[in-house]
Parts: structure tokens; C-alpha cells; sequence
């Protein structure tokens, strides 16, 4: 518009103006492609409030709000269910949008297995890989076992009831490989919300859970609950004196990868500077309490880079979930 | 003395400038909603739910809860003035509001509303301080058997307050869980009446069915019903300078009213599915039998006023009991107000007032702080409230639709939602029409996917067996008090009755209204 009236003012009206139309388009445009973000960000977080996922939403969007590094609105949703099903499928319906973004869980890679839906982890725009996070398993803190030998001698009797959050996910995975190794069987309960499995653990309707130890830190802390044994390199002090899976020879070797992602044919210019945004977020004081309180390891992989691990973790669990029996 | 610790910290979070602010708009905006007939706190509520987009979690929900008990406060003003209930809850208010303001004593029936309300509010959330932690300690013994049974009672009870109409409600309360099965499943993942469209992959969205059933649907009835036909000649005229101020009788013979009406007000309101209409009727009927004068009630006894008020705003805080420590919404007002809780990526539970302190407290005690501002809008800003009475329909309507689609879109910026919206507005308007129960629907839609969720997840853990129902202390808990409920809830509906016999027709309509 600045253009046009600039014309009009110095006196070359008619193709004066008609030129100065055309410039005003190209400028128009020209800015648009620079001007990423104009729109607000449609956070999707692809399960309920208060689990690892949601926690780890929540933390970047106010790193990036806290450094002003999107300078728009970011919605964040919580569009839970059918193991992230729902959340990545809205996602993968907005192909082409540059807006909408989502952090990952395993259940990327798992749910596309399992279930029919119509997209799969390698649609998306893989953005980076910033951390992967290992389970605990739990029992409540009034629990009559105290180790893990404990609970397994008494699994062997009767098979215990463990929850998880989703259905075929690292939740199961890690479980079931490890029930494999140590020889017991067991029912698997899944729910959408961490806060409904908590309760459910504490309640004493299921004997025990899997959870991420940011998840269930707290409650561990209060005495509420008790971890047993932890599927990662080494157990974070927070959850106590517990061994790992690998220590007594019954290792997994499976993670759950935390990433970010754009929906599916993304812009580049929405990737670059995504690409760059991360580079200034895992730099953040912020970040790095983030990784430290809730007991990630980081793990940063950008792009391509990310995409490969999202292919290789993608065929593990193919290749585990098949043997299970649990895909087909 | 924890209590009083969390209480503090609350506080200080509640009292900051913006959140005040917003507590403020809240209070107004709810006085607003309770004043204009023909809409309840769940329009209010589902239809500024989106313009809540944008803010700090902690200012909308205090300015949201604001909305929902201030529409207690307002719908009393027409009660009083116009003899037109601003909403169900308000129905009892008429019956000795209204000939208060005949009898040139409209001043004090404000007054003494303003203060029964504030008492009652206040109470209520004094009792919410004291009970809440300990029912969240209770709660922490409940599992997926307990919630199952939880949400079973939530519509049963639902159905059993609806009344004469119960068939068409259980019907109502179905066409709800039907509309809950459609999205992804919660189990296996498979996709479950979608038809291939990944719009429906999440499912029926709680939120553009809320804004169309109550906004849109509600709007329409009002005009079926000629509510914009009552024309402002018909307000009842008061003098600000002269006998405004209530006398001193007025106090001295409420001043048990206003405890009875509170307490029995919040026990009412804490039981899932009956809530603020039922708990003022009753109040109203139990006051007429304590009264020294029961022949005077029906023509201007102030008591008559005070008891349904005081007894209303008790049970709007007695109902965030369940909603906060279970989860479990007891009334369409309280299921939007869980919809926002879950927008700002909250989920209410047992655990939810350890795990998020600030969140929990700072309401509790912006509830504190909303009923003294609205006790001060009621006094002292009145005549403005009274010009709102006087905004002809024709206005307010299109303002009404132009807040409920942009409300809509601005959800998730769908044009199907909206779709869905204007789709649930007619749907609502033929459902009031031919005594169905938009409540029920919507109590359904949130409570069936809930309960399924819970009863896969208990057969579970059962090996399929139903008897895990009878195994648990907390389960059998639930059975016991909902086999009491449904016997006492009748009871207790007849009272209601009772105390609407005097007004016929009003009550029924109140209660097709829903909770």
C-alpha cells in the first residue's frame, strides 16, 4: 500500500499506478516467504494432560514463548486417544500447513502398526530428536514387594495387572520383552491419562505401572509409590536405590524417542526455521533443567538424522510387536 | 494448618492484578448470562469458553467459574423484578421475589438477595476448603471399577431428576453415548464411525455440541417462547433513596434461613445429576415448614426469597466438589467448566489438588473473591443491570450468534465444527421442544466415553468377571450410595414439587431446563 500512495504522490498516475500494483505484489509475496511465522501455532500434544508427552509440550512452548522465539500465538491441545491415534491424525490431515506441530512419543512408530490409520511416522516432517526417555516399573508405595525378584516370584504365581499409557507402545513393549526375560506373564491395562493410571496404581485396582520417571518422580518422592527396576543405562537417583533391566541381565534395549515434528509436506521455510528454533531452545537454561528434573537422556538429532532413527526404531519395534504376536 | 498454607498461597496467585481483572469480567459477564432469560451458566459458559483462548489457565478458569456462579446472583434480578426467572435455578425466587416487588419492597428483596447469595456462595466454598482435600483423599482409593460406577451414578441420578420426562431423558442421555463412540477407539486404536473422514478421527467435539445445543438451541426457544416479546414496561419499579436498604425484621428472620438454606444447598449440590434448581426448590419447601408464617410464603415473604438463593449458590460450590476431586461433572454447567480444565491441559482427579497447588488453590480462592465482588455489583450497580433487562432480544440475538460461531471456529478452526454447531443449535431447539434433555445429551457425551474407557479397563484387570464390582470397599461404597440416592432423590423431588405446586407450570419448565 506504502507503494501505491508513494506512486499516486509523485504525480505517475495511470501505469504509475498499475506498476505500482505489481511491485506491491511482488513485495507482498516476497515478505511472505520470509515472514514465517504470521500465523498462530497449533500445538498438537497427542495424549491427555499431565504424561511425559504433554510435560514435554508444555516445557518448549514456554521456553519459546518465555525467548519470544515464535512472536505469535502457539495453541497448545491436548488431542488424546486411540494411543495418539486421534492427536497425529489431526495432524497428518493438515498436510502442506507449517502450523502445526507436535511433539513425539513412541507410540509414532507403534500406533501406525497396530491400527489402521491412515498415516505412519515416516509422513511427517521429521524436525529434530531431542531426548529419549526410559520406564520404570511401579508399584504402590503400601505394596507388599519391594524389589523386583519379589514381585517376579509372586508374577510367576499369579500373573500381576500392569497399566500402561496406550495400547501397543513402549508402555507395552518394554514390559512384555523384559516379562520374556525374567520369565513371569502378565495382563496389560491401557489408559489414555496419566492421572487416571496414577490413581488407578494407588488404589490398588491394578498391581502395577510403567511410567517415565518425570511422570511419577513426585509421587516416589511423597512414599505413594515404589520403582522396581528401570529399563534405562542407569537409574536416575531421584527414584532410589533401583536396579536396571541391563544389570540383571534382562535389558530391552528399547526407548522411547522425544521429538518434534511438522505435519506431513511442511514448508521449508516453516523447517528451517524450526530447525533453527531448536538450536536456541536446547542451548535455554530452561531446557536443561528440563532434561535434568525429568530424567531424560538428551539426544539431538536434526532432520534426515531424525527421520533415519524414526526408521530404524520403526523396524525394531515392527520386528518385536510381530513376535509378540500382537501385530500382525 | 496446611489448610490455611494452601488457602494463602491461592490467594496470593487469585490476587494478582490480571487475574482480578479477569475474576471481575467473570462476575459481570455472569450476571449477564443469569439475567437474560433463556440462558442458563452452560450457555454462558460454552459460548465464552473460546474467548478464553489466549489466556493464563489460571485467570480463565477463575473467570470461567466466575460466569457460572455469578448467573446465580443475576438470575434473581428477574426473578424479583419481571417475575421471569433469568434461569432454572431462579424459579424458586419468583415465588416471594416477585410479590416482594408488588408490595414496593423490590429495594430490599435485591439487598437481601444479594446477601443470601453471598452467604450461600460463601459457604459453599468455605465448605469446599474444609471438604475437598479430604474428599480427594477418599477419591485416591478410587480405580477404573470405581469411576465406571462413578459415572453410571452421574446419569443415573441425572435421569431420575428430570422427572415426569425420564423416558425422553434416558433417550437424550443415549443419543450422548452414541455420539461418544464415534472417533478412534480407546483401545485398539481402530477407527469407530468415521467413515474415512479424519475431521471425525477425534471424535464428536464436547464443545461446538455444548455451544450449539445451549447457545444456539436455547436462543431459538426463547423466541419459540416469546421471550422477546416482554417488554420492559413490565419491570417492577424501586426507589434507590427511599426504603431501599432492608429493615431490621429482615434481617432477624433470615438470619438461620440464610444457614439452613446454605447448607442444604451445598449437600444437594455435591450429588452428581441434582444441583442448584433442585437444591432452591427444596430449600424453598423446607424453609416454608420451619417458617413461624408458612401462610405468608407466596406473597412477599422475605424468608421465602432468602432460603432458595442462599440454597442456589451453595450448591454451585457444592458441585465443584465431584468436578474437582473426581473429575466427574454432575451438571452440563460443571461438564463445560471440565472441558476448559482439559483446554488448559488440566485433569481434574483425586490427585489433582497435590499435583497442581496453584491451580486447585488459586480458584478455591478467587471464589472467595468473586462473591464479594458480586455482592458489591448487586448493591450498588443494580441499575445497570436492570438496563440489560431492558436490551430487546432482537439485538442480543444476533450478538448471541455471531459469538457462538466465531466461539466455535475458534476452537480448532474447523469449519465442520461449525457445521456441527449450527447442526446441535436446531437439534436442541426441537429436543426443548418435545421435552428431551440437552443436559442429558451432553452429561453423555462426556460421561459414556468415560465410563466405557473404565468398564474395558476394570474387565480387564477382573478377567472378566463383573464381580470385581463387589470385591472393592470403594465400589461397593458407590452401589450403596447410588441405591440411596435413587430412593432419596425422588423424595426429595416431590418437596421440590411441593414447593412449585404454588407456581404451576414454572417448574417444569425450570426442570426441562436442566440442572
Amino acid at each position: 500500500m506504502k507503494f501505491i500512495s508513494e506512486f499516486v504522490g509523485t504525480g505517475l498516475r495511470g501505469t504509475g499506478l498499475a506498476a505500482g500494483c505489481v511491485l506491491g505484489l511482488i513485495a507482498g509475496s516476497h515478505a511472505l516467504a520470509q515472514d514465517y511465522p504470521s500465523k498462530d501455532l497449533d500445538w498438537t500434544i497427542a495424549f491427555g494432560p499431565g504424561g511425559g508427552n504433554d510435560i514435554m509440550a508444555r516445557t518448549l512452548i514456554d521456553i519459546i514463548q518465555k525467548y519470544d522465539l515464535y512472536g505469535q500465538d502457539i495453541r497448545a491441545e491436548n488431542r488424546a486417544g486411540g494411543s495418539g491415534a486421534v492427536g497425529w491424525g489431526y495432524v497428518y490431515s493438515k498436510a502442506g500447513s507449517g502450523y502445526d506441530i507436535s511433539t513425539t512419543s513412541g507410540s509414532l512408530i507403534t500406533t501406525p502398526l497396530q491400527a489402521d490409520t491412515p498415516w505412519k511416522a515416516s509422513d511427517f516432517v521429521p524436525l529434530a530428536l531431542l531426548a529419549t526417555d526410559d520406564l520404570a516399573i511401579m508399584v504402590s508405595g503400601n505394596s507388599e514387594w519391594d524389589t523386583i525378584e519379589e514381585f517376579i516370584e509372586s508374577a510367576k504365581e499369579t500373573p500381576p495387572t500392569l497399566a500402561g499409557t496406550g495400547t501397543v507402545n513402549v508402555d507395552f513393549i518394554v514390559p512384555t520383552l523384559f516379562a520374556e526375560k525374567a520369565g513371569f506373564e502378565f495382563e496389560y491395562v491401557s489408559f489414555n491419562s496419566m492421572a487416571d493410571m496414577q490413581t488407578a496404581l494407588l488404589s490398588g485396582a491394578v498391581d502395577a505401572m510403567v511410567g517415565n520417571p518425570g511422570e511419577i518422580v513426585g509421587l516416589v518422592e511423597s512414599g505413594d509409590m515404589k520403582a522396581l527396576i528401570y529399563s534405562g543405562e542407569t537409574t536416575p537417583p531421584a527414584l532410589g536405590d533401583v536396579p536396571t533391566m541391563d544389570e540383571k541381565g534382562w535389558g530391552v534395549g528399547v526407548s522411547m524417542p522425544r521429538g518434534l515434528i511438522l505435519a506431513p509436506d511442511a514448508p521449508q521455510e516453516a523447517v528451517d526455521f524450526w530447525r533453527a528454533t531448536v538450536e536456541k531452545i536446547v542451548e535455554t537454561p530452561e531446557w536443561e533443567k528440563y532434561i535434568e528434573t525429568n530424567l531424560l537422556t538428551e539426544n539431538i538429532k536434526y532432520g534426515d538424522d531424525f527421520g533415519t532413527f524414526l526408521k530404524n526404531a520403526q523396524d525394531g519395534f515392527e520386528k518385536v510387536l510381530r513376535a509378540q504376536g500382537a501385530i500382525k | 494448618m496446611d489448610l490455611f498454607a494452601d488457602l494463602w498461597m491461592g490467594l496470593s496467585v487469585a490476587i494478582s492484578p490480571i487475574n482480578l481483572v479477569y475474576l471481575l469480567i467473570g462476575a459481570m459477564v455472569g450476571m449477564i448470562v443469569g439475567i437474560i432469560p433463556g440462558f442458563g451458566p452452560a450457555a454462558g459458559l460454552a459460548i465464552l469458553l473460546p474467548v478464553t483462548f489466549g489466556m493464563d489457565p489460571i485467570g480463565a478458569v477463575m473467570m470461567l467459574a466466575a460466569i457460572y456462579y455469578g448467573a446465580m446472583y443475576g438470575g434473581t434480578i428477574t426473578s424479583i423484578l419481571l417475575n421471569t426467572p433469568g434461569e432454572s435455578a431462579t424459579v424458586a425466587s419468583t415465588f416471594d421475589g416477585y410479590p416482594l416487588a408488588q408490595k414496593g419492597r423490590a429495594g430490599p428483596a435485591l439487598v437481601m438477595q444479594a446477601v443470601a447469595s453471598f452467604t450461600g456462595g460463601t459457604v459453599g466454598v468455605i465448605l469446599i476448603t474444609l471438604l475437598a482435600p479430604a474428599f480427594s483423599h477418599v477419591a485416591r482409593n478410587f480405580g477404573p471399577p470405581e469411576y465406571f460406577l462413578l459415572a453410571l451414578l452421574g446419569m443415573l441420578t441425572l435421569i431420575v431428576m428430570i422427572g415426569e420426562n425420564w423416558k425422553l431423558g434416558v433417550l437424550s442421555a443415549l443419543i450422548g453415548f452414541a455420539l461418544g463412540t464415534v472417533g478412534v477407539d480407546l483401545e485398539t486404536g481402530q477407527s469407530r464411525y468415521t467413515f474415512g473422514s479424519a475431521e471425525l478421527i477425534g471424535g464428536i467435539h464436547f464443545i461446538p455440541i455444548a455451544i450449539g445445543l445451549f447457545g444456539l438451541g436455547e436462543l431459538y426457544f426463547a423466541f419459540y417462547r416469546g421471550l422477546h416479546r416482554i417488554g420492559s414496561g413490565s419491570i417492577a419499579q424501586y426507589d434507590r433513596k427511599k426504603g431501599f436498604w432492608p429493615d431490621l425484621a429482615d434481617w432477624v428472620d433470615t438470619k438461620f434461613t440464610l444457614v439452613r438454606g446454605s447448607i442444604l444447598g451445598f449437600v444437594v449440590g455435591v450429588i452428581p445429576g441434582a444441583g442448584a434448581t433442585i437444591a432452591s426448590l427444596m430449600a424453598y419447601s423446607f424453609e416454608r415448614s420451619f417458617s413461624k408464617r408458612p401462610k405468608n410464603f407466596g406473597k412477599g415473604e422475605m424468608a421465602g426469597l432468602v432460603a432458595p438463593e442462599a440454597a442456589n449458590n451453595a450448591a454451585s460450590s457444592g458441585a465443584m466438589i465431584p468436578l474437582l476431586t473426581l473429575g466427574i461433572p454432575g451438571s452440563a454447567s460443571t461438564a463445560v467448566l471440565l472441558a476448559a480444565f482439559l483446554l488448559w491441559g488440566m485433569r481434574p482427579g483425586p490427585l489433582f489438588m497435590t499435583q497442581n497447588p496453584e491451580f486447585a488453590w488459586g480458584l478455591i480462592a478467587s471464589m472467595y473473591l468473586g462473591n464479594m465482588a458480586l455482592l458489591a455489583l448487586n448493591i450498588f450497580a443494580i441499575p445497570l443491570f436492570v438496563q440489560i433487562i431492558r436490551v430487546p432480544y432482537r439485538i442480543l440475538a444476533p450478538i448471541v450468534l455471531v459469538i457462538c460461531t466465531l466461539g466455535t471456529f475458534s476452537v480448532s478452526s474447523s469449519m465442520i465444527e461449525v457445521y456441527l454447531m449450527f447442526t446441535a443449535g436446531i437439534v436442541g431447539f426441537f429436543m426443548r421442544l418435545y421435552g428431551f434433555s440437552p443436559a442429558a445429551l451432553v452429561l453423555g457425551l462426556v460421561l459414556g466415553p468415560l465410563a466405557e474407557e473404565a468398564l474395558r479397563q476394570t474387565l480387564t484387570i477382573s478377567r472378566g468377571s463383573f464381580w470385581i464390582f463387589l470385591e472393592r470397599n470403594g465400589s461397593i461404597g458407590i452401589i450403596v450410595t447410588t441405591a440411596v440416592l435413587l430412593l432419596v432423590l425422588p423424595l426429595m423431588q416431590r418437596i421440590g414439587r411441593r414447593a412449585g405446586a404454588l407456581k404451576q407450570g414454572t417448574v417444569s419448565e425450570a426442570e426441562d431446563a436442566g440442572v
